[in-house]
């Protein structure tokens, strides 16, 4: 355990000082940051025309999507990616020689960047929320405490669950690419686009049971006071039990793909 | 003139037979933009869950915007940002060296040469979108609002050449601008929309300052038979007009450029 904290602290700051040279992801970073954006803009001139929408006036959903927009984009996990570039061109294999286990330097290279965003996005946000009027959000120690747990439990589910789509690649070439449906689904389930309780019923009882709703809606409510306990509760329970069937299915694959890979490989 | 198509048909027919040998990839790419598409419709639903109109525009008139976005949008995808991420490549490589001499327009080997092809279909859809929320509005534009139409979307097209180009120029200096092409794409994310959902002065830089109003909600405007006649002939200057400088100022860069490899 100690070994592995230390392999971390350095592997993440090399990590960051790749994350703060090399700006390839620029492109979803900018898009990712946009959309909400727009759709913020939208809901605004809603509102200005018909009044506050299905419990949300003007200063709610600014706070919405200021926290959501943040958090998209530090809970969002792309694991798929190294997975599949290594494995498809052989890298892994040098990567097995090594004591760690690949997985370890694909999540340090991942938070490296959330480093990078968090550095950059919350100063603005904290800016934002302090400038626009009517931004605000139920801050108390129960709550942030509860926020925390979440996000650390969507951060959890994005980790494993991109990293089981990305052994898909011992398999097949598509890996990438069903990982692009499954984010795109994401997008509506998790709160992303809009606050989950605009949508139907019947897409919120689905929200509500699947493991999206950990990565934005569900921190964002309770930061908001939109959750009671109860609700609150359920929300990280179910949170919970993705966090743990996602990475128990990651590893299962891991076996079955390493025995593959290894076939291949002899 | 001649010399030219033939050789972009030379070009995009490379580009197309490389991806051909992965085969089952273009399929699931195709699929992927379907299903973009449908989450593009879908997802501005929600606020015509709460709302009848928004500003002036029923859902299905937002999903004929939605479609030119995904027509120009499409387009971008397809030719312009292959090249203009080619380019930074070109320069710090030096090998713009090889385009300068070579005996065609340097200017068409630079923006033009390039294809996308997995962006493809996405004109078709954007296309196919429109078609069907026109039919379900139970509009059928006009010849002449299918003239102006076609009119204002080939001055959109230019209108989004002209800001590429401009780009690729700025790498002589800049020469890292890799992350240009993202800067170019979440501006013309704001097309998605009517520029009448916009508040205030974002709806007046969309339509004067970055000209996001003329590549999406003006040529729609024209298809649903509300558009103000002048508005097209603005729309016509405003290309030509962007076209001129952004070939004016490629010209002018190229004479000042020194090559990395000399």
């Amino acid at each position: 355990m100690h070994n592995l904290l230390r392999a971390y602290r350095g592997l993440f700051r090399a990590n960051v000082a790749i994350a703060f040279t090399y700006r390839a992801q620029a492109v979803i970073w900018m898009l990712s940051f946009v959309f909400p954006l727009v759709m913020l803009a939208v809901w605004l001139a809603v509102v200005d025309q018909a009044g506050p929408v299905g419990g949300y006036n003007r200063g709610d959903f600014i706070s919405y999507y200021l926290v959501g927009a943040v958090l998209y984009r530090f809970v969002l996990m792309g694991l798929t990616y190294h997975w599949d570039h290594e494995i498809r061109t052989g890298e892994l294999s040098v990567r097995l020689l090594k004591p760690l286990d690949p997985f370890h330097y694909y999540l340090s290279e991942q938070l490296g960047w959330k480093v990078l965003d968090l550095l950059i996005l919350v100063p603005l946000a904290l800016v934002a929320a302090l400038l626009i009027p009517g931004v605000h959000y139920a801050l108390s120690p129960a709550r942030l405490l509860a926020f925390v747990f979440s996000v650390v439990l969507g951060m959890t589910i994005n980790v494993c669950i991109s990293s089981a789509f990305g052994m898909i690649a011992f398999w097949t070439t598509q890996s990438r690419n069903l990982f692009e449906l499954w984010s795109g689904i994401g997008q509506f389930l998790s709160g992303f686009i809009a606050p989950l309780p605009l949508f139907p019923l019947f897409m919120q009882r689905v929200a509500a049971v699947l493991p999206f709703r950990n990565s934005v809606g569900l921190p964002v409510d309770i930061l908001m006071g939109r959750v009671g306990w109860a609700a609150t509760g359920q929300g990280l329970l179910v949170g919970a039990l993705w966090a743990l069937g996602a990475c128990m299915i990651y590893r299962v694959l891991w076996r079955l793909g390493l025995r593959r890979y290894e076939a291949v490989g002899a | 003139m001649h010399a030219y198509l033939r050789l972009l048909t030379i070009f995009y027919r490379n580009a197309i037979i490389n991806e051909l040998e992965y085969r089952l990839n273009l399929w699931s790419r195709l699929l992927l933009s379907l299903f973009w598409l449908g989450w593009s419709a879908v997802g501005v639903s929600v606020f015509y869950v709460h709302v009848d109109r928004i500003a002036g525009w029923s859902y299905y008139e937002l999903l004929v915007v939605l479609g030119m976005f995904v027509i120009t949008n499409g387009f971008r995808q397809l030719v312009l940002e292959p090249n203009l991420s080619q380019m930074t490549e070109y320069v710090r490589m030096g090998t713009l060296d090889y385009i300068l001499t070579k005996p065609v327009n340097s200017q068409f080997m630079v923006s033009l040469r390039n294809l996308n092809i997995f962006s493809l279909n996405e004109p078709l859809l954007g296309a196919g979108l429109i078609g069907y929320s026109l039919w379900h509005l139970r509009h059928l534009p006009s010849p002449a609002a299918f003239a102006l139409f076609g009119l204002l979307t080939i001055a959109a097209l230019l209108v989004l050449y002209s800001l590429n180009l401009l780009l690729q120029t700025l790498t002589f200096w800049l020469v890292n601008l890799e992350n240009a092409d993202a800067l170019v794409g979440s501006v013309v994310e704001a097309g998605r929309l009517p520029v009448a959902f916009y508040g205030g002065w974002v709806r007046w830089a969309l339509t004067a300052f970055i000209p996001v109003a003329f590549v999406t909600t003006f040529p729609a405007e024209a298809l649903l038979g509300r558009l103000d006649g002048r508005i097209a002939v603005v729309a016509v200057v405003l290309a030509a007009l962007l076209l001129l400088a952004a070939t004016t100022f490629w010209n002018v860069a190229l004479r000042s450029y020194t090559s990395a490899s000399s």
